[in-house]
C-alpha cells in the first residue's frame, strides 16, 4: 500500500513538470510582464528552476527507496 | 561614444583583448594536458581513457553533461534562430527542462546495468539485451553520423569568435583557418594522451568562464539599452513576443523531440556512465536543468541586439546568412570591456572544442568497440585502446573538414537533422531498459523506417534543397518536428512486430503441447 503511494509520488514528480513543458498555450502569452520581459521568456527561464526542484524531490526519494530495497535483500539472504 | 561607433566600420581587437584570449588559451593547454596525471589510471585501459574509470562524482558529472549543454548550441545555434526567427527558438528552454526528467527515469537504471555488465557504450547494452549484432552495429552507426553534424557545429562556434576578433585584420580567412587548424592539433593531442580527465578538467575551466560571461551579459547588455528588455521587446515583431497559434504544436514537438534525444547521443550516454555512483548521477541530473537558465540568458541576446545599435552597425557588415551566429560575440566585442572581451570570447571559443573532443571520443569508442572489434573480435586490448585514440583524432578532422567546406548556417540546420536520426534508437534503448517484450526484428526495421522516412520527410519540406526547416506542415496537427513524426512510424512497428511475434510464438506453444 506503502510503496503505491510512494510509486505515484514519483511519477508525479517526473509528470507535472513535464505537462507543463509542452503545454505551451499555457504560457504563450505576452503578459503580466517581468521587467519589460514577456510572461512567455520569464516564466519558462523561471520553470527550469522549479523544475530542478521537481527532479532534486525524485531523485531523493528514490535514493530512500533504493536503500530500502537494499536492506531488504540483505536481510533476506 | 556612439557617433565614433557608428562612423569607424569595425573594432579592430587590440593586445588588451588578446592578451587574456591567449593567456586563458595556454591554461587550457596546460589543464588538458595535466589530465593524464589527475587520479591517475592506467590509460592503456578502455575503461580508464574513456570513462576515467567511471569514479566522477556529483560535481564533475555535473560539469561533464553540462558541457554538452553549453555548447555552440547555446551561444551560436540557439542566439542566431531567435535572431532571425524569434520565439520559436526559444523552445531551447523547456527542452532542457525536459530532458532532465526523461534522464532520471532512464539513465540511472542504464548506469547499473552497465556497471554490473562492463558496459561503455549504448551499442553494447543492446547487443547484450537483444542478443543482436546487427542492432548494435546499427545502433553505433547511427550514433556516429548523428555526432558528425553536431561536431560540426561546435566548429561553427568556434569560427564566429574568430570572425568577430579578426574583422578589420587583413587577410581574415586564411588567419582564422590557420588558427582553428592549430586549436584542433592542440585537441587532438591532449584527448590521445589523457583522455576523458583531460576533457572533465577542461569542462570544469570552460564551464566556470561561461557562467562569468553569462552573468555579465544578463547584467551589461540590458543596461547598455536606455528602457532595458521593456525598449528591446517593444520595437520587435510580434513573433518574437510570443508564438504565433501556427507554431505552438512546432513548438511542442521541438521540445520533446529534442528532450527525448539528448540522452540518447553517444556523449550524453558516455558522460552518464562516468559517473561514480547512481546515487550521484541522479543528484547531478537533477540540478542540471539550472544550466538552461545561461541558456535562457543566450537565447534572449538575440532579441536584445537588435536594441544595440553599435552591434548591429558591426553585423550589417556581414551576408544576412551569417549574422545570427555572430550576435552572441559581437554584443560581447560592443558592450564589454576590452580586457573582459578576451576572456568571455576565450569561453565561446572553448566552449566549442571541449564538446567536439567529448563528442570525438564517444565517437571513437563506439567505432572500436561496436563495429571493428565485431568484425575482428580477437583483437587485444593493446591495439583496441590504439585504434580508439588514433580514430577520435580522426573524426575531430573529418568535422574540422565539414566546415571548411559547408557554410555555417547550412551546419546549424544539419545539428536539427541529427536529432531526427539519433532519435530513432530511443525504442530499443529507453524501452529495452524496462520493457521484456521487444523483439530484435521489429526494432531493427522500426528503426531503418525511422531513419529513411525522417531524411526523406526532411528533404521533401525542404524541397529537396538547402536544409532550412525541419518541421514538417501535416493537414491535421499542423507543423510538427520531423523527429517526432519519424519516431511514432518507429513505435509503431517496434511494438506493433513484437507484439506480433510474441502472439505467434505463444500460439505455436499451444499448439505443440496439443
Amino acid at each position: 500500500m506503502k510503496t503505491q503511494g510512494l510509486h505515484i509520488l514519483l511519477a508525479a514528480l517526473i509528470v507535472i513538470p513535464s505537462i507543463v513543458n509542452l503545454s505551451v498555450s499555457l504560457y504563450n502569452r505576452k503578459l503580466p510582464e517581468l521587467f519589460g520581459m514577456p510572461f512567455f521568456y520569464w516564466f519558462q527561464t523561471v520553470w527550469l528552476a522549479l523544475c530542478s526542484g521537481f527532479y532534486i524531490g525524485f531523485a531523493h526519494l528514490m535514493d530512500g527507496r533504493v536503500k530500502k530495497q537494499e536492506g531488504e535483500q540483505t536481510l533476506n539472504k | 561614444m556612439t557617433t565614433t561607433t557608428t562612423t569607424t566600420t569595425t573594432i579592430t581587437i587590440g593586445l588588451d583583448s588578446i592578451v587574456p584570449f591567449v593567456g586563458l588559451f595556454i591554461l587550457f593547454i596546460v589543464l588538458g594536458f595535466y589530465g593524464k596525471y589527475w587520479r591517475r589510471g592506467d590509460l592503456n585501459n578502455v575503461h580508464e581513457w574513456a570513462l576515467a574509470g567511471r569514479k566522477l562524482g556529483t560535481a564533475l558529472v555535473f560539469f561533464l553533461i553540462g558541457a554538452d549543454i553549453y555548447t555552440a548550441y547555446s551561444f551560436v545555434a540557439i542566439p542566431s534562430g531567435v535572431f532571425a526567427k524569434g520565439s520559436l527558438y526559444f523552445f531551447a528552454i523547456p527542452y532542457v527542462a525536459l530532458t532532465f526528467g526523461v534522464a532520471l527515469v532512464t539513465m540511472p537504471r542504464l548506469w547499473s546495468l552497465s556497471k554490473q555488465k562492463g558496459y561503455i557504450t549504448a551499442s553494447d547494452f543492446i547487443k547484450d539485451r537483444f542478443g543482436s549484432t546487427t542492432l548494435g552495429i546499427l545502433i553505433a552507426i547511427t550514433g556516429i553520423v548523428s555526432l558528425l553534424p553536431y561536431i560540426a557545429l561546435q566548429i561553427v562556434g568556434m569560427q564566429s569568435v574568430l570572425t568577430v576578433m579578426l574583422s578589420g585584420t587583413s587577410n581574415p580567412q586564411t588567419v582564422e583557418e590557420i588558427s582553428l587548424l592549430i586549436a584542433f592539433v592542440i585537441l587532438a593531442a591532449f584527448t590521445y594522451t589523457s583522455g576523458l580527465r583531460g576533457a572533465t578538467l577542461t569542462a570544469v575551466f570552460k564551464d566556470i568562464l561561461i557562467w562569468i560571461t553569462v552573468i555579465a551579459l544578463i547584467v551589461i547588455v540590458p543596461l547598455s539599452i536606455s528602457g532595458g528588455f521593456g525598449t528591446a521587446f517593444k520595437d520587435v515583431k510580434p513573433t518574437y513576443v510570443t508564438l504565433p497559434n501556427s507554431l505552438l504544436a512546432g513548438y511542442s514537438t521541438l521540445v520533446l523531440g529534442s528532450a527525448l534525444a539528448l540522452y540518447l547521443y553517444p556523449h550524453a550516454i558516455n558522460g552518464v556512465l562516468s559517473s561514480e555512483s547512481a546515487h550521484k548521477l541522479r543528484m547531478s541530473t537533477a540540478l542540471l536543468p539550472l544550466y538552461g537558465v545561461g541558456l535562457a540568458i543566450m537565447a534572449l541576446m538575440g532579441i536584445l541586439v537588435y536594441a544595440v545599435p553599435s552591434a548591429m552597425n558591426f553585423l550589417s557588415h556581414f551576408p544576412e546568412s551569417s549574422r545570427g551566429i555572430l550576435v552572441v560575440p559581437s554584443l560581447i566585442l560592443y558592450t564589454m570591456p576590452r580586457w573582459f572581451s578576451g576572456i568571455a570570447l576565450l569561453g565561446i571559443f572553448i566552449g566549442g572544442l571541449v564538446p567536439a573532443a567529448i563528442m570525438a571520443m564517444s565517437q571513437a569508442s563506439l567505432l572500436t568497440r561496436n563495429i571493428i572489434k565485431e568484425i575482428k573480435p580477437n583483437m587485444s586490448a593493446k591495439s583496441e585502446i590504439r585504434i580508439t585514440k588514433i580514430s577520435s583524432t580522426i573524426f575531430k578532422f573529418i568535422a574540422l573538414g565539414f566546415v571548411f567546406t559547408i557554410p555555417a548556417t547550412y551546419a546549424i540546420s544539419l545539428q536539427l537533422l541529427g536529432g531526427i536520426l539519433i532519435v530513432q534508437i530511443l525504442p530499443a534503448v529507453f524501452f529495452g531498459l524496462y520493457i521484456k517484450s521487444l523483439r530484435k526484428e521489429p526494432l531493427i526495421a522500426g528503426l531503418l523506417v525511422g531513419i529513411f522516412s525522417g531524411i526523406f520527410l526532411v528533404e521533401y519540406t525542404n524541397h529537396f534543397g538547402a536544409l532550412t526547416s525541419s518541421l514538417f506542415n501535416t493537414t491535421i496537427f499542423g507543423s510538427l518536428y520531423i523527429a517526432v513524426i519519424a519516431l511514432v512510424f518507429n513505435l509503431i512497428i517496434s511494438f506493433g512486430g513484437s507484439a506480433i511475434m510474441n502472439r505467434k510464438e505463444r500460439l505455436a506453444v499451444i499448439q505443440n503441447k496439443k
